[in-house]
């Protein structure tokens, strides 16, 4: 949940979305700011309007006044100049109620008020004309003009009656409207500043945001350069060369080591489809031009290999391939890696020379073992027949010296069939994957038993075993393993004491096996055998493996050093361990690690 | 049998060794006639003569210049005139392929050349003897060679 919400914030969308929402809440909140600055001049206008009203009243009402006291003044002294103020205010008069009337219009009160105004005003000024006249007459005294003067001064107050009832009517007006828009009014200057803060927040935020995406940016930016500089040091490392060809206008670019692949300085040339293919090897042309034309046809480059030769004449081996890739912007590239395989293939030359070499040695060591196995066995086989021949039927007619050296070439020829038979079996214990099975070993060790019942019971030797798991093993060479080391065990018994041989089976974690410490097995079966024999110097523990080597004369035992050369040759074929503890006059014990699989 | 004796054929390129497969039934006494040949094409040339004897048990040497026995093997186990034939190979070697080839092949047994006369004799007393038709039915590789 949070994380949906941080990838949204995160998001350009977001920004999107905050930004027109903020931009909505400015331009309402403007308007509103607007609404109630309209408003405030509003009333304000209207405040001036019912200023401007009273000043109107009382300039009437001034006036109504200079003309009243210039007739006094005119009826006292008879001088006509205190009637200059009547001539002036009646044009005042007119004058001050136009603009009253203008004032008011639209309110039908106040319209009405002005109007009766306007009567009582008119009334007035002829009620003066009657006084004035009556005066200049001199009939002060008259009754008419003492009802007319009273009249006069009862018209004059009711004028005054007017404009107090107007001045207060208009004030009652201005009352309520303020009362009215104080309270939204209150509201402006909080909304204005409240409009002042969002919009700051919102400018915060977004600068923020911003702020952000272009350190991801700059971060992202900073990567492509370490991208770039680490392409081109694995461009001069693995020696390859990256070009891009846009489609779209048919131009090349070459990276730097693309030149220097081409035994050129970078950029030393212009980066053409011409300038590449003149470095061609003349052979490869044909084939390159046609690959070329297939790439621009179809978009695509598989694997192609062609030679180059470079200015200073040396033959390089090339191995190109190019994938089309369209921007964001919709322009079409074919990206393309041309490599210097040229070591490859001199190595795999080198490794096809060497395995034709091996070929030819294993077919020779081959025609060997037949030369060993047949030709060798022959004259030997035919050598000792004739010997048996010879003790069959010539053995009266020989002297006591002949019969000896018979029986010497006997020995011989049987010590040399013996050799012959072993190395045999040595250079035939190979290793071939498909001869492993499933094996069961017990039934391996009693073949082993079997094929030297003789000797066993001539010896009257005792052998007890344990019971050993199946293993996976190569079933012939396990029993001629068991059958070398026993009748190895069985050649170098003590004289005179019978040999009691006992084979031991357990499991052996790798670690405890100093040899086995870092092998990629981890348990191992453990197969002991162990004999009570002339056993040997534990110095010699490891030379009895290898061929030919004997610790005894081999007058006094019949050994041809081989045997447990082919033991130790098995073991391997089976990616085990084989040592040996000796104890000289006590016995000797061999100890057989097979790693366990699966 | 058609006559009151085994009919026994060698065909083998070595001198020494024939000589000492005459001399080990001139010394067996056994009611036995044999016939040598010298090479693979000898052999051949006198089985496939239309009235030539068949021999009631072949000896065939393996390594043999111009027609080796495992050819001979093949072409007398191709033709049905030859089906009664005992073949037991009879070679210095006795290698696993050599002992597989000619198994597959048909051999009816696999014998390795003794280094004692008197081991020969009692090989090939016991060959001429044996219940062929016993031994051919239970055969497999383990009893194809012979041992003693």
């Amino acid at each position: 949940m949070t994380m949906k919400f941080k990838s949204l914030y995160n998001s350009e969308r977001f920004l999107k979305i905050i930004f027109g929402l903020s931009l909505f809440i400015v331009l309402v909140m403007g308007g509103l700011a607007y609404r109630y600055i309209k408003e405030l001049s509003d009333s304000f206008d209207e405040v001036q309007e019912a200023y401007q009203l009273h000043i109107e009243l009382e300039k009437l009402l001034s006036a109504l006044k200079d003309a009243e006291s210039g007739k006094r003044g005119y009826i006292i002294s008879k001088d006509s100049t205190f009637l200059e103020p009547l001539w002036v205010s009646g044009s005042e008069l007119d004058l001050s109620l136009q603009r009253l009337k203008a004032l008011t219009q639209g309110n039908p009160d106040q319209e009405e008020k002005i109007a009766d105004l306007e009567i009582k005003i008119d009334n007035s000024l002829r009620i003066f004309e009657k006084t004035l006249q009556l005066a200049q007459k001199n009939e002060i005294e008259s009754a008419e003009f003492i009802s007319a003067f009273k009249e006069g001064r009862q018209n004059m107050n009711s004028v005054r009656f007017k404009v107090l009832e107007i001045t207060t009517h208009e004030s009652d007006l201005l009352g309520t409207k303020k009362e009215r828009s104080s309270k939204s009014l209150s509201n402006a200057p909080m909304v204005v500043y409240y409009v002042l803060i969002f919009s700051l927040l919102i400018l915060l935020l977004i600068y923020l945001q911003i702020s952000k995406n272009l350190k991801i940016l700059k971060e992202k930016n900073e990567l492509l350069e370490t991208f770039k500089e680490s392409t081109t040091q694995s461009e001069i490392i693995s020696k390859h060369g990256n070009w891009i060809w846009n489609i779209d206008d048919n131009t090349f670019e070459y990276s730097d080591n693309l030149y220097r692949l081409l035994g050129e300085e970078p950029q030393s040339f212009e980066p053409t489809l011409e300038n590449f293919i003149a470095f061609t090897h003349p052979e490869d042309l044909d084939k390159l031009t046609e690959q070329v034309n297939k790439m621009m046809e179809n978009e695509d480059l598989p694997f192609i290999h062609y030679r180059i030769i470079q200015k200073s004449g040396s033959i390089k081996h090339f191995k190109a391939y190019g994938k089309v890739l369209i921007d964001s912007d919709g322009h079409k590239k074919l990206l393309g890696t041309t490599a210097d395989i040229t070591d490859e293939i001199e190595n795999y030359r080198l490794i096809e020379e060497r395995n034709l070499e091996l070929e030819r040695n294993n077919k020779e060591l081959a025609s060997f073992n037949y030369v060993a196995s047949h030709d060798l066995q022959e004259p030997l086989r035919k050598i000792q027949t004739f010997i048996s021949r010879l003790e069959d039927k010539e053995q009266e007619n020989l002297t006591d010296n002949g019969k000896l050296y018979i029986k010497r070439i006997k020995s011989s020829s049987a010590r040399m069939r013996s050799l012959i038979d072993d190395l045999l079996q040595f250079s035939r214990t190979n290793k071939s994957e498909e001869a492993f099975e499933d094996s069961n070993i017990n039934i391996l060790l009693e073949t082993a038993k079997h094929d030297l019942v003789e000797i066993i019971s001539d010896t009257r030797a005792r052998i007890s075993s344990d019971s050993i798991p199946s293993m996976k093993v190569i079933p012939f060479q396990i029993k001629q393993l068991f059958s070398n080391l026993i009748s190895n065990s069985l050649k170098y018994r003590r004289e005179n004491v019978a040999p009691v041989i006992s084979i031991r089976y357990s499991e052996t974690h790798a670690s405890e096996v100093p040899n086995l410490k870092y092998s990629k097995h981890s348990r191992y079966h453990t197969i002991t055998i162990k004999d009570n024999g002339i056993g040997f110097d534990q110095e010699y523990a490891e030379q009895i493996f290898t061929l030919f080597s004997r610790l005894h004369n081999k007058n006094e035992y019949s050994g041809t050093g081989i045997g447990l050369s082919i033991c130790k040759k098995i073991v391997e074929n089976h990616n085990g361990y084989i040592t040996a503890e000796g104890y000289p006059n006590q016995g000797s014990t061999f100890i057989v690690y097979l790693p366990i699989t699966s | 049998m058609r006559e009151n004796y085994t009919y026994v054929v060698l065909a083998d390129d070595d001198e020494d060794d024939r000589l000492f497969f005459t001399e080990a039934f001139d010394e067996l006494k056994m009611k036995t006639k044999v016939d040598i040949y010298k090479d693979g094409v000898d052999l051949m040339n006198a089985l496939n003569q239309s009235e030539s004897t068949l021999p009631n048990i072949l000896f065939l040497d393996l390594n043999m210049p111009m027609k080796s026995g495992l050819e001979c093997l093949t072409e007398i186990k191709s033709n049905p005139r030859f089906k009664d034939i005992a073949i037991a190979i009879y070679s210095t070697s006795a290698s696993e392929e050599d002992i597989e080839d000619t198994f597959v092949s048909g051999a009816n047994i696999y014998i390795k050349k003794p280094n004692d006369f008197k081991v020969l004799k009692k090989i090939l007393s016991d060959v001429v003897t044996m219940n062929w038709q016993y031994h051919t039915s239970g055969l497999n590789k383990d009893n194809f060679l012979l041992r003693l």
